[in-house]
């Protein structure tokens, strides 16, 4: 089957690729790019572990056909530090031990880092809201919620 | 998990869309947000030859005032139409069922078109293609009998929209334009009742637009669902009173949502109208709660709502 050529600016990197018409974001990132922090888990778009930022969006990249986002600049979970510095966010995960097998935090981080950008001062019930969205099986959300509470003060 | 093969084509206009559809004779889906696609496409409940992405199209894209309407293009997601001030000032039943629709993040990439075109869902049906050869196929994959009801040669499939509903009791309509010519027709005509094939759409045929009539009404939604955030109605209820009428839409239960209209809205129109619904609720045991608790839901959901909008739409 016939490749797409598509154009990406990923973690604020021109990058142009040849792809499957029918392959998603998320292969495109982990298998062509070995950019493996966003992880695959349910694939089906329900439990947020494969969020990216897409356009500053946050978006489940597993539900997304890579060319559909041509042009597009992607932001994954390797992108959020700047230079040698974390991601506020990125510090407070660690801080508050909202980290525990590690497996859903990429996408934690990234939804939160699109809740911040688009509210800079949400209130617990927005980050719940928000966070409600991905699969956590081991913090239970409160060091998470606390997490993004702190990182949102940092930020402020 | 890997999708099937397809070829990927991105459409600009509708017309180009259709040559598109007819080029690959009907064997191709339109693609605009793909969050309830997408899946349907993975576990191989359909592998079409191609797929077209309509998200190019700008006018499907528009949210405009015309003539006394709202006018929504379907291409608009949830998450932006949600934030419409019109709709929060208007519509509250729609608001509040938009925001009631999955979480945030997927509100962002769903669209109001495929949330309303979304296929029916069953126990049986949502699963993958290894569990389903190893069950056996059900009636609404090809087969004799349905898996869910022995014997039956019918499909129970729940259609489980949250928007549909909602735009129901705001008396809205689609606009379809296909090869034919345009035609608009009331939203509760969409629905053909037949879970196999939910929908009165013909082939390749685009939602154009959503034609909601600009009053102000006073509404609200109810959901049952076993997860708060991500998951489909197993019963919903949108109310909406529009001046002293006002009519209910229970969806989650069956292929269509049923749509009642009350002329006269008080405390035993509302208990009549809940009778009725309870009694026209037949559900089976396909979906992750038992029938007999989500048709006692009706009743209890619709006298929940009329109670919310009483006392001023607060939960």
């Amino acid at each position: 089957m016939k490749t797409i050529k598509v154009t990406l600016d990923v973690n604020n990197e021109k990058i142009t690729l040849q792809v499957k018409p029918y392959e998603t974001l998320l292969e495109t990132l982990r298998e062509r790019l070995s950019l493996t922090g966003a992880k695959e888990a349910c694939s089906l778009g329900s439990c947020g572990s494969c969020t990216v930022l897409v356009n500053g969006k946050p978006m489940r990249s597993c539900l997304i056909l890579t060319p559909e986002v041509d042009g597009s600049s992607i932001t994954t979970v390797e992108g959020l530090k700047k230079g040698d510095k974390l991601h506020p966010l990125q510090e407070t995960f660690m801080e508050k031990g909202a980290v525990q097998c590690g497996f859903c935090t990429s996408g934690m981080l990234m939804t939160a880092k699109g809740l911040l950008d688009r509210n800079k001062k949400p209130d617990k019930k927005a980050i719940i809201k928000t966070i409600s969205s991905n699969i956590c099986r081991c913090t239970g959300y409160k060091k998470i919620i606390e997490a993004v509470e702190e990182a949102s003060k940092r930020l402020g | 998990m890997i999708l099937p093969r397809f070829e990927y084509k991105k459409a600009r206009t509708i017309d180009e869309a259709m040559e598109l559809y007819n080029k690959y004779n009907g064997d191709a889906f339109y693609l605009a947000g793909g969050t309830d696609m997408i899946p349907l496409l993975k576990q191989r409940l359909f592998s079409p030859k191609a797929v077209i992405d309509i998200k190019g199209i700008e006018e499907l894209n528009v949210i405009r005032k015309k003539g006394g309407n709202l006018l929504v293009g379907p291409n608009v997601t949830l998450y932006e139409l949600k934030e419409n001030p019109h709709i929060k000032k208007y519509f509250p039943c729609l608001f509040e069922s938009l925001d009631a629709t999955s979480c945030e993040t997927l509100q962002m990439r769903g669209t109001i078109g495929g949330n309303i075109m979304q296929n029916t869902r069953c126990l049986q049906y949502n699963k993958s293609l290894e569990w389903r050869t190893a069950r056996g196929f059900c009636y609404k994959m090809g087969s004799k009998e349905c898996n869910v009801v022995p014997h039956a040669k019918l499909c129970f499939s729940n259609y489980c929209g949250d928007n549909a509903p909602s735009l129901m009791t705001v008396e809205a309509k689609v606009r379809l334009v296909g090869p034919d010519g345009i035609r608009t027709i009331k939203m509760e005509r969409l629905f053909s009742g037949d879970g196999k094939a939910p929908f009165t759409v013909k082939s390749g045929e685009i939602l154009k637009e959503i034609v909601i009539p600009l009053k102000e009404t006073k509404g609200v939604y109810e959901k049952l669902t076993v997860r708060g955030s991500i998951d489909y109605p197993l019963v919903g209820v949108a109310l909406t009173v529009i001046g002293s009428s006002a009519r209910v839409a229970v969806t989650g239960i069956g292929p269509l949502p049923r749509l009642y209209e009350l002329k006269e809205v008080n405390e035993k129109t509302i208990n009549e109208i809940a009778d009725k619904a309870y009694e026209d609720a037949k559900p089976v045991a396909n979906a992750v709660l038992t029938p007999a608790y989500r048709k006692k839901m009706v009743r209890v959901l619709i006298k929940k709502a009329y109670n919310r909008i009483e006392s001023g739409g607060k939960r």
